[in-house]
């Protein structure tokens, strides 16, 4: 069975629903944001339903005739929402949205709003805490030498924003100058072309060892000292790459 | 005819329709069993006033047209009557019920634990108003047949209109002693009785037309939605 974990008690309530009428011949939909788990919590409470996405209408209107109990992912995707008969059925579907509001106060019994990641910081830090885990396995990086305090968190997208960020900033942050090295050989490989190369690749190499370096050392002239170039010359390469 | 051997206070008795018989002082000094349910509902002194307010001029009887309400009791007229300056009597005439026509769909209607609905739209209800709300529900009432996708609906809007409520008081108890005919059975009833400060009333007709469909008798006041749900076993 997966694991659906919570610390909000709008989702507990969700869940005490379920559980409820886990028995029962009642219809329910999960509505709220893409990727915030809703998928993952029917399939959680219901490990053993059919399930059947609205992007296929047929196999939709099959399984309805074929099974008690089903869940129908993607329902905002089914264009004739209107015809479905769901009575008498153990019914549960999940949408990103209510498409026609009246339809769906029809078709369903209970109505639930998942609430999106923004709204449950207490739950984003335990699944920021899985993904940090997850990502380290499969990147084998050895997570003690970093810090997860530092990692950003993204919740543009919910749960996949975050993971991206997740993802991506451990990649970046466990290369060593071998991977680097090969990073930028593949970007200039895809990139290089004109008159001007040189030029205009330099920022690859220059605007974040500036930036590093100003965070690092604070004041202009240290960090002059330290590269072991002119205090002119960097802040026209300050200015140059539009550093703030 | 000579009826006076005839003692008629049983009829009086299970007559549907209250009958209350007055002191001169306010004192009940007889009711019939139907008035002692409406009693549940409103004070003896209420009904006294209203048999002095209603009361004919000179002895004998009068019945006046008007339309009362007391929670789930609704009567269409009065007669107020004395004979003597010691008592008084009061009788209300029920408003018949307004009958469903739509027929039973049996194979529809599950056994259910109907505390199970309850508990789960409380629930969902709990995701949307997070006052406080106080349920007093007896654990007792048997299973019975129940529309659950529709009586979920039916129990979702009527929540739905207490969303912005505070100190919601909802109660689930068997109605002794009162019953309902269904397709010419008689029915036990059990009464959800939901009440706050305050409630919406813009789902009120959808409220209603959902639990005609499920047969349940309903009662819409402005700060209070009593259902009144058969026991169909």
């Amino acid at each position: 069975m997966e694991q659906f974990f919570t610390k909000s008690e709008h989702v507990q309530n969700i869940i005490k629903g379920f559980n409820l009428t886990k028995t029962l011949f009642v219809s329910s939909i999960i509505i709220g944001e893409e990727n915030i788990g809703k998928k993952l919590l029917v399939r959680h409470l219901f490990p053993n339903a059919r399930v059947v996405s609205g992007d296929d209408q047929e196999a939709v209107v099959a399984a309805l005739s074929e099974y008690d109990e089903l869940i129908i992912t993607d329902f905002e995707k089914l264009s004739n929402q209107e015809s479905l008969n769901l009575d008498n059925k153990r019914i549960i579907a999940t949408a990103n949205y209510i498409g026609n509001k009246q339809t769906i106060d029809n078709l369903f019994a209970f109505i639930y709003t998942l609430p999106s990641l923004k709204e449950r910081l207490e739950d984003t830090a335990h699944i920021k805490a899985l993904y940090i885990k997850e990502a380290c396995d499969n990147l084998m990086i050895d997570m003690d030498e970093m810090s997860t305090q530092d990692i950003p968190v993204n919740l543009t997208q919910n749960s996949k924003s975050l993971k991206s960020t997740i993802y991506k900033y451990l990649m970046t942050h466990s290369m060593n100058k071998k991977d680097i090295q090969e990073a930028v050989h593949s970007y200039i490989l895809k990139e290089l072309h004109g008159n001007n190369g040189y030029k205009e690749h330099l920022s690859l190499y220059e605007k974040p060892l500036i930036e590093a370096g100003l965070q690092k050392f604070g004041s202009q002239l240290q960090l002059s000292q330290i590269l072991g170039i002119n205090r002119n010359t960097l802040r026209k390469k300050i200015h140059e790459h539009g550093i703030d | 005819m000579n009826t006076e051997s005839i003692n008629f206070q049983s009829f009086l008795d299970w007559d549907n329709s209250p009958f209350i018989l007055f002191s001169s002082l306010g004192k009940i000094l007889y009711l019939n069993n139907s008035a002692e349910i409406l009693f549940g509902y409103v004070s003896k002194q209420e009904l006294y006033d209203l048999a002095l307010a209603y009361a004919p001029q000179n002895f004998g009887y009068k019945t006046t047209t008007l339309s009362l309400n007391y929670d789930s009791f609704t009567f269409y007229a009065i007669t107020i009557g004395y004979e003597n300056e010691e008592q008084i009597s009061i009788r209300f005439y029920n408003a018949p019920r307004i009958r469903s026509t739509t027929p039973i769909e049996k194979d529809k209607l599950v056994t259910t634990d109907i505390n199970l609905l309850l508990e789960a739209n409380i629930a969902l209800f709990r995701t949307k108003n997070p006052n406080h709300l106080q349920l007093l529900t007896d654990h007792d009432i048997p299973a019975f047949k129940i529309d659950q996708n529709n009586f979920s609906k039916l129990l979702r809007k009527t929540l739905d209109s207490f969303r912005a409520s505070d100190s919601i008081n909802i109660t689930l108890k068997l109605l002794t002693g009162e019953h309902v005919i269904i397709s010419g059975k008689k029915k036990a009833i059990v009464q959800l009785s939901i009440e706050a400060n305050g409630r919406y009333s813009d789902a009120d007709e959808e409220v209603k037309s959902i639990a005609m469909q499920c047969h349940i008798a309903h009662l819409l006041k402005e700060r209070t939605i009593k259902l009144e749900i058969p026991l169909i076993t």
